[in-house]
C-alpha cells in the first residue's frame, strides 16, 4: 500500500492543470494543459485553430481566468468577431475585461521578436492574463533570420509563461519542407489538426504529436465544428474500458422472450439475458416491428428499453407500431420506461453516434437494447478498418452494463442464394443470429424466421412464416414440406396450387 | 465633403494593415494623416504635433483606446481634441460622458466614418465658437 504521506507529497508536486472546456479534448490530453506550459496547435488554414484557441480562452474567462489573445495575421479582429459571434461559446460581456485581444503584427514589424516578447510580457502583466494565444506563429517565424532565434523566441515565451504560471497557445500552419519542426522539441505540447476530403465526406481529425508529462490519447480524434463551438470526439475504442466480458455467467443468465409464443418456443424459453443477437434481413422484412416486439415484452415486464435508430424517426417508428396494434412502445414513452433516440443516417462521426449510444445506456440503464440499422454506424466510419473495434467496444460496454442488446443490419440482396453478413467485424460480438427475409413461394411473397446461430443452446431449427397481422406478429408453419426456402428457392415437393384450389 | 482639406487626424490601432488603409482612404479626402500601434505613442505623437481629431481602436496592448482618451482629457493642451474610438465591439464601450465624440463600429463604411468625423468636426467648430463668444461677453461684462 502507498504510504499516504508519500501520495500527498507526489500529488502536490504534480503540475496544476487547466482544462481547456472543450471535455473531449481534456480526455485526449489526459486532463487539460499544465499550468504554464507552451503547447503548439497547429494546422492547416480552415482547420479549426481560431475556434479552438477561442472557445479555451472564453472558456477560461467564464471560470476565473483572464486570456490575452495576440494576432500577428491579417484577419482584422472585427472580421474573427463576425465569425465567431454565431458560436455558443463567445461571450461579448468578457471583451474587454476578461478577454482581451490584441494586434501584436506592428510590434513584430517594427521591432521584431524582441519587440514582440516585450509586448507579450507587459500585455500578460498588465492584464493579469492565466492564458495567451499567439495566432499566426508564422510571421514570428519568417521575421526570425535563424531557426535559433526563433528557438530563442520560443525560449524566452517559455521562461515568461513558467515565471507567471500563465499558459501560451501558439497557432501556426507554418508546413516545413523538411518536415522537421525544431521548435517542437521545446514546446510542452504539439497538437495536429486536419481538414481532409476522402470521398467527397470532410473530416476533420485531431493528434496529439507530444505531450510532456501526460498520457495523451494517441492516433486520430474527430473534431466536429458547428455553431456549439469545436468538439472533439476521442476515438470510442481509446476510452471504453478492455474488460473482458463475463461468458460463464452470461451462459447461465435467464431467458428473456420476445412476447411471441411460436418464437419464444423456438428459442427454448427466449435469448439469454445480457445476450446480443443480430436481427439480419432484407428490407422490408420486419426487423424493426420484431425487434420493438422484442422492446414491448420487457415493457410489459417493467423493464427499462431503449430503442436507438438511424433510418426511421421516433415518431414513424410510433406510428408504424400503432398500424400493427403494438402500444407498448408509445405508452413506454409517455410513461418514461421507454427511451427512443434517434440519428439520421448522414454524413455523421462513428464516435459521436457511438458516445450518444453509450452515453444513453449509461443514463438510462435499459434492461433491453435495440439498435436499429446498424449501417448508421458504418456510413459515419471515417476509416472502415476501425467497424470491428467499434463494434467490439460497444458489445464491451453493453456487457458491461448486463443489457440485452437485438442490434438489426439489412442483407443487400432482397432475393437470393447467398446469405452475408453485411457488416465486418459484428458477427465476433454476437452470440444469436435470427434470419428474416423475403421469399417467393407459390406466386405470392412472404416473410420468412430462421434462427442461424445461438450461443450455449438449442433452439428450433424449422424456418416459419414471419406473418405481420394487425393483431400483432405471429409465426406459421406454411413451409413444413418445403425445401431451399431460406436461400430463395422455395422448392416445393406438393404440386403447385392455383389461387382458387388455396 | 470634409469640412476642411487641411484638418489632420491621428489614427490609432495595433491593427496596422487597417490602419494604413483607412490613412491612404483619409488621405485621399484630403485629410493629413498620421497613424499610432498603442495609445502610449499616440499621445508622443499628440504632444509633437497639432492634431484636429483622434481616431482610436479599443483594445490595444501598451495603453488602449480609453486609456489614450483618458489621458487626452487630463491634459490641458489636448483636452479638446475630439475623439472617435471605433471597436469591434461597439456595445461593450463605457459609457463616460465627455471622454469621447462618437464610437463607430467595425467594419463600417467609409461614408459611416466620414460621416463620423464631419460631426466631430462641426461639434468642435461650435465648442470652440461658443467659447470664444463667452470669452467675448465676459470681457465684455
Amino acid at each position: 500500500m502507498t504510504d499516504p504521506t508519500k501520495r500527498d507529497r507526489a500529488d502536490s508536486l504534480r503540475p496544476r492543470r487547466i482544462l481547456t472546456g472543450i471535455p473531449g479534448l481534456d480526455r485526449i490530453l489526459d486532463g487539460g494543459l499544465l499550468a504554464g506550459g507552451v503547447y503548439m496547435v497547429q494546422g492547416p488554414p480552415g482547420g479549426g485553430k481560431t475556434i479552438l484557441a477561442n472557445q479555451v480562452c472564453f472558456f477560461q474567462a467564464a471560470n476565473g481566468g483572464r486570456a490575452v489573445y495576440v494576432t500577428l495575421l491579417a484577419e482584422s479582429h472585427a472580421r474573427m468577431f463576425a465569425h465567431l459571434r454565431r458560436m455558443a461559446f463567445f461571450a461579448e460581456d468578457a471583451i474587454p475585461e476578461k478577454m482581451y485581444y490584441i494586434g501584436g503584427y506592428s510590434a513584430l514589424q517594427t521591432g521584431g521578436l524582441d519587440a514582440l516578447v516585450a509586448l507579450l510580457r507587459r500585455e500578460i502583466q498588465k492584464r493579469s492574463a492565466t492564458f495567451v494565444v499567439i495566432d499566426g506563429l508564422v510571421s514570428a517565424q519568417e521575421s526570425a533570420s535563424t531557426d535559433r532565434m526563433f528557438k530563442q523566441f520560443v525560449h524566452e515565451l517559455q521562461s515568461l509563461a513558467d515565471l507567471v504560471g500563465c499558459t501560451v497557445l501558439l497557432l501556426t500552419n507554418a508546413e516545413r519542407a523538411s518536415g522537421f519542426y525544431p521548435e517542437h522539441t521545446m514546446v510542452d505540447g504539439v497538437l495536429h489538426l486536419t481538414d481532409e476530403v476522402s470521398e467527397l465526406r470532410p473530416l476533420r481529425h485531431i493528434r496529439v504529436l507530444k505531450l510532456r508529462g501526460s498520457a495523451p490519447l494517441r492516433g486520430l480524434h474527430s473534431v466536429q465544428i458547428s455553431d456549439r463551438g469545436l468538439e472533439v470526439r476521442p476515438r470510442l475504442e481509446t476510452v471504453v474500458p478492455d474488460e473482458p466480458p463475463n461468458n460463464a455467467a452470461a451462459a447461465t443468465a435467464p431467458k428473456v422472450g420476445f412476447g411471441v409464443p411460436e418464437l419464444d418456443s423456438m428459442l427454448h424459453g427466449g435469448l439469454r439475458a445480457e445476450s446480443v443477437t443480430m436481427l439480419l434481413g432484407s428490407s422490408g422484412s420486419g426487423k424493426t416491428l420484431l425487434s420493438v416486439q422484442f422492446l414491448c415484452a420487457g415493457l410489459e415486464r417493467q423493464e427499462r428499453v431503449v430503442y436507438f435508430g438511424f433510418f426511421e424517426p421516433p415518431d414513424v417508428i410510433l406510428a408504424k407500431c400503432k398500424r400493427v396494434g403494438m402500444h407498448g412502445l408509445s405508452e413506454g414513452v409517455t410513461n418514461g420506461q421507454a427511451h427512443l433516440v434517434w440519428h439520421r443516417p448522414v454524413e455523421g462521426v462513428i464516435d459521436e453516434l457511438g458516445e450518444s449510444l453509450l452515453e444513453t445506456v449509461r443514463r438510462v440503464q435499459p434492461h433491453r437494447l435495440v439498435i436499429d440499422g446498424m449501417e448508421g454506424f458504418e456510413r459515419a466510419a471515417d476509416f472502415p478498418e476501425r467497424l470491428s473495434h467499434i463494434y467490439s467496444a460497444i458489445g464491451q460496454e453493453l456487457a458491461r452494463h448486463r443489457i440485452t442488446t437485438i442490434y438489426t443490419t439489412e442483407l443487400r440482396a432482397l432475393f437470393g442464394s447467398e446469405i452475408e453478413v453485411p457488416i465486418e467485424g459484428l458477427s465476433a460480438a454476437t452470440q444469436n443470429i435470427i434470419l428474416l427475409r423475403h421469399v417467393e413461394h407459390r406466386a405470392r411473397l412472404l416473410r420468412v424466421l430462421a434462427i442461424l446461430k445461438i450461443r450455449d443452446g438449442n433452439y428450433d431449427r424449422r424456418i416459419r412464416e414471419f406473418n405481420i397481422t394487425d393483431a400483432g406478429i405471429q409465426l406459421l408453419d406454411t413451409f413444413a414440406a418445403d425445401t431451399h426456402i431460406v436461400s430463395g428457392g422455395g422448392v416445393s415437393p406438393l404440386p403447385r396450387l392455383t389461387e382458387t384450389q388455396e | 465633403m470634409p469640412v476642411s482639406t487641411r484638418k489632420s487626424i491621428l489614427i490609432v490601432d495595433d491593427e496596422f494593415g487597417l490602419a494604413e488603409m483607412l490613412r491612404d482612404m483619409l488621405r485621399d479626402d484630403g485629410f493629413g494623416v498620421s497613424l499610432a500601434i498603442n495609445g502610449r505613442l499616440a499621445l508622443e505623437i499628440l504632444h509633437e504635433r497639432h492634431v484636429d481629431l483622434v481616431i482610436t481602436d479599443l483594445m490595444m496592448p501598451v495603453m488602449d483606446g480609453i486609456e489614450l482618451a483618458e489621458a487626452v482629457r487630463k491634459d490641458s493642451r489636448l483636452a479638446h481634441v475630439p475623439i472617435v474610438l471605433m471597436t469591434s465591439l461597439p456595445f461593450r464601450v463605457p459609457e463616460r460622458t465627455g471622454l469621447y465624440d462618437a464610437v463607430i463600429g467595425k467594419p463600417f463604411t467609409p461614408e459611416l466614418l466620414l460621416d463620423a468625423i464631419n460631426r466631430c468636426f462641426e461639434l468642435s467648430a461650435r465648442a470652440e465658437q461658443g467659447s470664444n463668444t463667452s470669452g467675448e461677453q465676459s470681457s465684455h461684462g
